[in-house]
């Protein structure tokens, strides 16, 4: 898993400085543009125009007037648990549990021989319950309305001062209600398979004669190695994605329970990243052509650097050493000796760079992350009056990082080979949260992703029947899975200019090479801004259904990184602008509808 | 064209009160369409009717005359093709006029899955009613229909009957001022029919207005204060009950205490006015009679009959 720039944006970053708050008011008006446009076309057809504009105002007008402010909770209330009823009353909730003790079945034949089994078994978890639970709100969200028109129910409920927003929104709330039933007892049952499945012992197998250092036994198909302090404690070595804590109590040696496989780290990542060349002269980092979309290279043994730049980080969060992972990938030129890996050195220096720590050399471990620590008391340079380098003692928030601002240099040691590597590469670990905060925060986003299936699922079943309900769910996500497209479509220029434009051009037969010229400047200048905004509009009309690979989150709890607040908010305020979004589709639907007919 | 519109248009007619008038139809007109918008079946042609308020008011036809079609245009469960509806005073589409309005369904159309008590208590919260009025309105209510002994039972298990009189007090839940009923009688057996019969007439006689339909032609005659009678979406006969009935230029004369000699001389002592005369007045048909009558002459010639009955 990457992370991108884009996770780490605060919540009111996203919001204001990256234009979410725009986009979502561009696509608010375009869509109540487009449904007031649509809605008046359907109704001259059916009154006639003036007669037709009447309805519609009326309509919209209603939604302000009496159907907002008459919502009953009372009656929401009574279809919420009524939907909760039905559910459990017709089985539903039975199906659900076979399901689960299927999957738990599948979990046995989970790669026992995994390098990260903790990964593999949360991947597994949250993979299946999110596809269970969508596939379920799918199914509840779509049928539940038109199986009361087709049992005629619904004229009961219609003839009752029920409002047809509360209609959306007393289903919406008891399938989600049903579906956080779900969502919980899975969430709980999938945190003990976890933790349980994960959950292993060693003996101490051997120890070596200065009692120093042992072997552990051999079990889930893994041994570890330690070496003791001289109090008598210390850990044993990461395999498989974890390790164990070694104390020595009187003559016995205790290896206790894996930690750090289930972790939530809050990397603390650099603001930048910036490269210089083998001359030492500034440049992009060098691109080796193989996927080099996301990494930069610097070569060896020259003065190619890569240079992360960090500020604010705050001395309070580490106490005597600082960890930090590293990923870095080498580029070979030349194959060498295959075994060995590509090596290069770190150096961590104040941001005016007179003072610096040792160099510490590293190897590369390919596609695993390396996990590294400086202490905080260490040894350096400090540049004297003259420029000279004089090696001394350091404390690393005094006099490398005064005011929490700081430098990593890396450099690569093997002449004619490229170490890779992106903004990202490298974080500070200060102490992990909780992870089963992490998790739980991992299923609210599952919810968020089942909230919005049922939202869109009540909304088609509105005016479609059910199993055409389902298929235009689906064909909304799936539509959402590739709305990068539609974005790319207009993002690029076109020749000719936008829609406006190119209306001119094509009566008049003015080809697309040559400028526009309609010997009218503010003319010309009007129809470009026009343009401008319809191609806005178009390119946020994407968002109108939601985009669920971006939502998933589910590698943030599997990778053990902290799932960040401002990204679930994010989530969130997404999720609820879909739930207004389609209750106002709904809404209209639901008052345009003849229920017997 | 215009005429009509006019009619639609002009300010609610009441006769002495406005709030006398529950329900008003103006050349209320119902075509069904398929999906693309063509014409499949005209059920209702330009009906005007009113249900005044304490009255119980019955529609009348044969199968697929569009009874059922006129009281789902009053509910705005389907909107009209021509004309309008006011139900006490506002469109029909209008939701609030709900609050004030009890409707039993063709067939009881309620959640299999509940029971009686949840079923009431379901379609209560519906009305907005608070907790504690509702306990004690479902208590009555299920007294009432007397489905004490099944109040714990799903409605999937419900007899024909039960399903019927549970419909009829999720009707009543609201306490509501009109009252309609789509074939109310259907289902119920003898002693179940004079109960709801009973019924419908104590709820009149509460203050409540009534629009019923029902193929029990008896039934109508029993109960209902007037009736339309609709044969082919098209309003036939209008009128009380009591003066549709009468057969104009007839006399019946009930007489007792006759001996057999003065039977013999009766045409004599009649003309002579000197027997004691029981009951004096013009027959009556029965509904059936009236009801074939209307049906076979519409079929022959359509359009409104001569109308024979006052308002
Ligand atoms: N949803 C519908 N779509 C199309 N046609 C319909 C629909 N509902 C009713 N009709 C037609 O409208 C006409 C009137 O039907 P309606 O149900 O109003 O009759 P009714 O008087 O209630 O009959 P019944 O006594 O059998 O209940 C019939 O010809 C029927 O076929
Ligand atoms: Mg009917």
């Amino acid at each position: 898993m990457r992370l991108n720039p884009d996770h780490f944006w605060t919540y009111s970053e996203w919001l204001f400085e990256k234009n979410a708050l725009r986009d979502g008011a561009i696509l608010s008006v375009t869509l109540a543009l487009l449904g007031f446009i649509i809605g008046y076309i359907v109704s001259v057809f059916k009154y006639g125009p003036s007669e037709g504009f009447l309805r519609v105002s009326q309509i919209i007008g209603q939604l302000f007037t009496v159907d907002l402010p008459k919502l009953s909770f009372r009656r929401i209330y009574a279809m919420a648990k009524l939907a909760v009823k039905e559910s459990i009353r017709k089985k539903i909730l039975v199906l659900i549990g076979i399901f689960i003790v299927a999957m738990m079945f599948a979990g046995w034949y989970l790669d026992p021989d995994a390098d990260s089994p903790a990964r593999l078994y949360l991947v597994f978890v949250l993979t299946a319950t999110n596809y269970l639970v969508i596939l379920l709100g799918l199914f509840i969200s779509c049928f539940s309305i038109p199986a009361d028109i087709k049992s005629r129910t619904i004229y009961t409920i219609t003839t009752k001062p029920v409002r047809p927003l509360e209609l959306f929104l007393g289903r919406v709330l008891g399938f989600t209600a049903i579906g956080t039933l779900v969502l919980a007892t899975m969430g709980l049952l999938s945190y003990v398979f976890v933790v349980r499945g994960l959950d292993h012992n060693h003996e101490l197998v051997s120890m070596d004669p200065t009692e120093k250092s042992g072997e552990s036994s051999y079990n889930n198909r893994h041994r570890h190695t330690f070496t003791l302090n001289s109090e008598g404690r210390g850990t044993t070595n990461e395999v498989k994605g974890h390790r164990h804590i070694v104390t020595k109590v009187g003559d016995k040696v205790v290896i206790g329970s894996p930690i750090d496989d289930l972790t939530a780290r809050i990397p603390i990542y650099a603001k930048s990243l910036e490269f210089t060349g083998r001359d030492g002269e500034k440049n992009e980092g060098y691109n080796v052509g193989y996927m080099s979309e996301y990494q930069k290279y610097i070569e060896g043994d020259s003065l190619s650097r890569a240079v992360w730049r960090f500020e604010g980080v705050q001395p309070t969060l580490f106490r005597d050493v600082i960890l930090y992972d590293l990923t870095i990938s080498a580029f070979r030129t030349y194959k060498g000796d295959i075994v060995t890996p590509v090596g290069g050195l770190i150096h961590f220096r104040s941001t005016d760079g007179k003072v610096k720590s040792e160099d510490e050399p590293f190897k590369v471990k390919e596609f695993q992350v390396d996990r590294r620590s400086v202490r905080t008391k260490l040894k350096g340079f400090k540049q004297d009056a003259t420029g000279k380098d004089i090696a001394t003692d350091l404390d690393f928030f005094q006099d490398i990082a005064p005011n929490g601002s700081f430098e990593v240099v890396v450099r690569c040691q093997d002449r004619g080979q490229y170490l890779g590597m992106a903004a990202a590469d490298i974080y500070l670990r200060p102490a992990d949260l909780q992870f089963w905060w992490n998790f739980v925060k991992g299923y609210i986003s599952i919810w968020l992703q089942m909230f919005i299936v049922i939202c869109f699922g009540v909304m088609f079943s509105t005016f479609l029947s059910g199993p055409v309900a389902i298929i235009a769910t689906v064909a909304a996500l799936v539509l959402g899975f590739f709305g990068f497209f539609v974005d790319n479509l207009v993002t690029t220029t076109s020749k000719g200019g936008g829609p406006i434009e190119s209306l001119i051009r094509l009566p008049t037969q003015m080809g697309s090479q040559i400028e526009m010229e309609l010997g009218n400047e503010t003319l010309q200048n009007a129809i470009a801004s026009a343009d401008r905004g319809i191609l806005l509009a178009v390119s946020q009309l994407k968002n109108a259904v939601p985009n669920f690979s971006q939502l998933d989150t589910s590698n943030f709890v599997a990778y053990g990184y902290n799932l960040f607040g401002g990204l679930l908010a994010r989530h969130l305020t997404i999720a609820f602008g879909y739930f207004v979004l389609t209750a106002l589709v709904s809404y209209f639907f639901l008052k345009t509808r003849e229920m017997a007919a | 064209m215009a005429t009509s519109l006019d009619q639609e248009n002009r300010p609610l007619a009441h006769d002495s009160d406005p709030t006398q008038t529950i329900v008003e139809t103006r050349n209320l007109g119902k075509v069904y369409r398929d999906f693309w918008g063509r014409k499949k079946v005209q059920a209702l042609k330009s009906l005007d009717l009113e249900v005044r308020r304490g009255e119980i008011f019955g529609l009348l036809g044969p199968n697929g005359s569009g009874k059922s079609t006129t009281i789902k245009l009053m509910l705005g469960l389907l909107f009209p093709t021509q004309g309008r509806v006011f139900v006490f005073g506002k469109e029909a589409t209008d939701v609030s006029k709900n609050e004030r309005i009890g409707y039993l369904p063709e067939e009881s159309y309620l959640y299999k899955f509940l029971n009686a008590e949840e079923t009431l208590d379901f379609y209560g919260r519906l009305f907005d009613i608070p907790a504690d009025v509702r306990r004690q309105r479902i208590e009555s209510l299920i007294k009432m229909v007397k489905l004490e002994h099944a109040r714990r039972r799903q409605l999937k298990e419900y007899s024909k009957g039960m399903t019927r009189r549970i419909g009829l007090a999720q009707a009543l839940i609201n306490e509501p001022e009109f009252l309609v009923l789509d074939e109310p009688t259907t289902g119920l057996d003898p002693l179940g029919t004079r109960d709801m019969k009973d019924l419908i007439l104590r709820l009149r006689d509460e203050g409540k207005t009534i629009l019923m339909c029902s193929h029990q032609l008896a039934d109508v005659q029993d109960v209902c204060d007037r009736v339309a009678i609709l044969h082919q979406g098209e309003l036939k006969e209008l009128g009380r009950v009591d003066s549709l009935l009468k057969i104009q230029d007839l006399t019946e004369i009930h007489a007792s205490g006759l001996t057999d000699e003065a039977k013999n001389q009766i045409r004599e002592i009649i003309e002579k006015s000197g027997g004691k005369l029981d009951r004096m007045d013009n027959p009556t048909t029965t509904m059936e009679d009236l009801f074939l009558e209307i049906v076979k002459e519409s079929e022959q010639r359509p359009g409104r009959r001569g109308g024979r009955g006052g308002n």
